[in-house]
């Protein structure tokens, strides 16, 4: 459906030389797709929508929409004007503009259509329809000023699907959001996709967000795309200790590769202690790589206790602090001087010497390129 | 408020939106058509003034036109002598101690409005706004009135020393400054008042929590934060001094000291037949130095802003308690309000009550009566007020229509953008004297038939007055959000619907703002209208200049009074707009 390949496009900062912008983007989505690009601010995450959008114009690159091209520049050059791609879009800030009610801010994918002519009739009935889609119905005569934050956010939405887009892009909408209106729109956003079921293009620095709502995620770090995948895929198999960090918590633990075979092997960490590993990636250089260990997958069990499951790793620690946080507690474990994080139930008991063993299973544990920076 | 009335930059809105990424919005061939139409205009405005000033400075007159030739004489001979020198330092005497004096009153009457719990605050305000409405010719005549040999303060001196002698004499530098710095503080203090609201009150509080007490805190945080602004704003009203007219022509000339727009003004009328060439090359030299100051002006007022946080949350910092000092400080607000209000409005309305000029006495009191008024408005002068309105209206008109399309394409960053912003920029350069000049010199030279006609004096005004309308456009359009018109691309919009369904509606406040803005000054503007009014095409101001000339002081008054009401209104209106404009949070995210 969308097909974005090799897409550039690098701003030059030249008081103090940092370069923003996206390196060699490639994806493909399928119709559908509820797709999220994940990374860090400045990560270049929203110049690639832009782009998608018509706003920015890439240096390099193809981006096209069910095989028709919107930006080609190859030989011979295509740029279709940002008016021109027929997408919708729910900015950052929202963009409701303060000079129209709620109904002239919907209509208006409607009345400057170049192609079409829609009688006032058939403008009103897809304005309510767009409106009773986010509920929002009977909202029409609303100045915009005279709105909530959520309400605009809605209405944002409404004017972005109004002219039945092929594809919706969102730039970070819920990061205007408190905490509770946040989680709630999150919700609503993901039944709404599903249920028009239009392709989206969604972008967020926020995990939590990504993981919610995507079927595809793209991570994105200074200007490249780091892994694209499943939020299953990107949470458990991460393929790059950046991925590792960026989504969830984890521990990495510096080490070296001493065999892999069919997808798993074994990894010595901690000054000559050998775990197993799912190695899901090419690792070129076995001397140096990382392994990623969830807080949430060890289990503390006391010194003293044999390890229960056969075939767990287990490493020796000790408990050096303990943060309550409500339902579940985070430990501190110092194993040969390096520190981990495990996160358990606020009511397993630690052991008074707080002498334990961390246990986490083979497939929670990943291995990775490269060294822990 | 600091849009609404700093504008002399020559900084450019690109330069002013570096701040943000490089993203031209604008890609579509119908915004490379409008910057080629604006580029196209905005050059047959703007250059042909400087190239006909620069011909006129190198031709050198013969006895007959034709026998004129180019060369450096004229430079030579302005360059010649000691007049020259003379001339130069006291411009710059002037300018620097009027600057001081201006911005000593209005830095004061400033922090005392806009940082204190003194009262009787709107004194300033009204001060401030009727001396937007009042051309500066009537108050120069109305400062000279009262401190002149027959006015109330010598007079009374005279009564009670007995002395013959004056106890002021007003024609001297020191008068010019006293009555220059005097024009310039309501000015002063609406741009230093406009920079202290901008400040961040929670760096003062910072201080305060830390333990610094009042005086500390205003010394230690407040004053150094402003100096920066207080420099480029002290620099302004330099540069506007060294460009003064009224001044120098009204209390220099009497009192034999001259300055360079008044040398160049002598050059033009006192000469048979006019010393062009001579006039010329003194604007040229005058034109560099402006230059010369504009940019350091820039640079000023760049380093400036680094310190005006404009926070956006919209709410007011807690004014200093100054105790009983605040009876003080409400002191000071009356005395500037009697100063730079009272005094010459009473002085004016005296005046305009008598057959001729009498000190302010019992025995005068007779002779009051309303007749001046009555001849004012039997003898024609409502030609004059529709001139004056015609031209203003007109002005204010073409000027915000131009930028309002120059600003866009400027801050939205279109191909060509900047040249169209540098066009719309330049003619601040021009002080109003030497932009008559040049204008009367090119309709002299193209067989355009509009020389002593009105308009040629729009022509010269839209020059004068893009800059003005630029800066109310250019910072309109850096406060709507740039989201707000991308929203309306994606949906499908054409540039041009863009501008006219979002960018139009959002930045009418910033445009009706500059319109009045343009409107009040074409309408008292008197150095640029001088050598360009002709007989069928006289402005108010130009007009109360030649009655102050001819002696018909009491006459003046009563047409000036009349003239300052009108324009009052329009001020009044002109500072709510532009109040709202500015702090509009309309389509800020």
């Amino acid at each position: 459906m969308l097909r974005v390949e090799r897409l550039t496009k690098i701003f030059e900062n030249s008081t103090d030389q940092i370069a923003g912008g996206i390196r060699d983007a490639s994806f493909t989505l399928d119709p559908g797709t509820f797709f999220t690009m994940l990374g860090p601010s400045g990560c270049g995450k929203t110049t690639t929508l832009r782009c998608i959008a018509g706003l920015e114009t890439p240096d390099d690159g193809i981006i096209s929409v069910d095989g028709r091209a919107l930006f080609d520049g190859g030989g011979k050059r295509i740029n279709v004007p940002v008016e021109q791609r027929a997408v919708g879009m729910v900015f950052q800030s929202y963009a409701i503009w303060p000079h129209m009610t709620v109904a002239e801010n919907v209509a208006f994918p409607l009345t400057v259509m170049k192609h079409r002519r829609y009688s006032r009739a058939d403008i009103e009935q897809a304005v309510a329809k767009a409106l009773a889609v986010v509920d929002l119905a009977g909202f029409q005569d609303r100045p915009a000023p005279r709105l909530s934050g959520g309400q605009q956010q809605r209405v944002a939405l409404a004017r972005a699907i109004v002219h039945e887009p092929r594809l919706l892009l969102l730039d970070e909408p819920l990061s205007n959001l408190d905490a509770q209106l946040r989680d709630e729109m999150r919700s609503e956003l993901k039944r709404l996709q599903s249920r028009i079921g239009i392709t989206t293009v969604y972008v967020t620095h926020d995990q939590s967000e990504a993981l919610a709502l995507s079927d595809q995620i793209a991570v994105i770090d200074k200007g490249t795309i780091r892994q694209i995948g499943s939020p299953q895929d990107i949470y458990f198999r991460p393929t790059n200790p950046f991925v590792a960090r960026f989504v969830g918590a984890t521990n990495l633990l510096a080490g070296r590769l001493v065999g892999a075979a069919n997808g798993r092997g074994d990894v010595e960490v901690l000054g000559g202690r050998k775990i197993t590993c799912l190695v899901p990636s090419a690792i070129a250089d076995p001397s140096s790589v990382s392994v990623s260990i969830r807080p949430e997958s060890v289990r503390l069990v006391p010194r003293a206790d044999a390890p229960t499951i056969v075939g767990d790793n287990c490493i020796p620690g000790t408990v050096t602090g303990v943060v309550f946080l409500g339902a579940t507690r985070r430990v501190d474990v110092v194993s040969d001087g390096v520190t981990l994080q495990v996160t358990t139930a606020a009511d397993v008991l630690l052991p008074a010497d707080g002498a334990v063993d961390l246990l986490f299973a083979p497939e929670r544990t990943v291995a990775l390129p490269g060294k822990v920076s | 408020m600091t849009a609404s009335f700093d504008v002399a930059r020559i900084d450019t809105a690109a330069e002013r939106s570096a701040a943000a990424p490089r993203r031209s919005l604008l890609s579509a061939w119908q915004t490379a058509i409008l910057s080629a139409l604006l580029i196209v205009i905005l050059s047959a405005l703007v250059i042909p003034p400087f190239l006909l000033l620069v011909q006129g400075s190198l031709t050198v007159a013969g006895p007959t036109p034709s026998t004129s030739t180019f060369g450096l004489t004229n430079f030579e001979a302005v360059l010649s002598g000691r007049h020259i020198v003379t001339t130069t330092i006291n411009s710059l005497v002037f300018a620097a101690a009027s600057a001081a004096l201006a911005l000593l009153l209005g830095w004061a009457t400033a922090w005392i409005v806009e940082r204190t719990n003194t009262p009787l605050k709107p004194l300033a305000y009204l001060t401030a706004i009727i001396s937007l409405g009042t051309p500066y010719i009537l108050y120069v005549t109305a400062w000279l009135l009262f401190f002149g040999k027959a006015g109330p303060v010598n007079h009374l001196y005279r009564t009670l020393t007995g002395n013959i002698d004056v106890l002021i004499n007003i024609y001297s530098m020191a008068g010019m400054v006293l009555v220059e710095g005097f024009l310039w503080s309501p000015l002063a203090f609406l741009l230093v008042s406009a920079t202290l609201r901008n400040a961040n009150p929670e760096l003062e509080e910072a201080a305060r929590v830390h333990g610094a007490g009042v005086w500390a805190t205003i010394r230690r945080v407040t004053m150094r934060l402003s100096l920066p602004s207080i420099m480029a704003l002290a620099m302004l009203v330099f540069i506007r001094a060294v460009e003064a007219f009224e001044v120098p022509a009204l209390v220099g000339l009497p009192g034999r000291i001259s300055v360079l727009t008044t040398d160049i003004y002598i050059n033009m009328v006192a000469r048979a037949p006019p010393d062009i060439g001579g006039a010329s090359a003194l604007s040229v030299l005058m034109l560099l130095l402006v230059f010369v100051l504009l940019y350091v002006y820039g640079r000023l007022s760049r380093h400036a802003e680094r310190f005006a946080t404009i926070t956006g949350k919209g709410f007011r910092p807690r004014p200093f308690d100054l105790g009983r000092l605040r009876y003080v400080a409400a002191g000071i607000l009356i005395f500037n309000f009697i100063l730079l209000l009272l005094v010459p409005m009473l002085m004016l309305v005296w005046v305009s009550l008598l057959p001729f000029f009498q000190p302010v006495s019992a025995a005068a009191l007779k002779l009051v009566s309303l007749s001046n008024y009555r001849t004012v408005l039997e003898s024609g002068q409502l030609e004059l007020m529709l001139n004056t309105l015609m031209v203003a209206v007109a002005t204010a008109t073409i000027a915000v229509g131009l930028t309002f399309v120059a600003g866009w394409l400027a801050v939205r960053r279109a191909p060509c953008g900047w040249i169209v912003d540098r066009l719309a920029t330049i003619p601040l350069v021009f002080p109003g004297l030497i932009l008559g000049i040049a204008v009367m010199q090119l309709f002299l030279a193209v067989p355009i038939p509009i020389y002593g006609t009105l308009g040629i004096l729009v022509w010269a005004f839209v020059i004068n007055y893009l800059p003005y309308g630029m800066r109310y456009s250019a910072s309109g359009m850096l406060q709507i959000h740039r989201e707000l018109e991308e929203a309306a691309a994606v949906c499908g919009a054409t540039p041009m619907t863009r501008l006219r369904r979002i960018v139009a509606p959002l930045l009418a406040p910033a445009l009706l703002a500059g319109w009045l803005f343009i409107f009040l000054m074409s309408a008292r503007a008197l150095s640029l209208p001088i050598l360009l009014s002709g007989p069928r095409s006289q402005l108010m101001a130009v007009a109360m200049f030649d009655l102050w000339g001819n002696g018909q002081g009491t006459e003046l008054a009563a047409l000036g009074l009349m003239w300052s009401m009108l324009m009052t209104m329009i001020a009044l209106v002109f500072y709510v707009v532009a109040r709202r404009s500015a702090g509009g949070a309309l389509g800020r995210a």
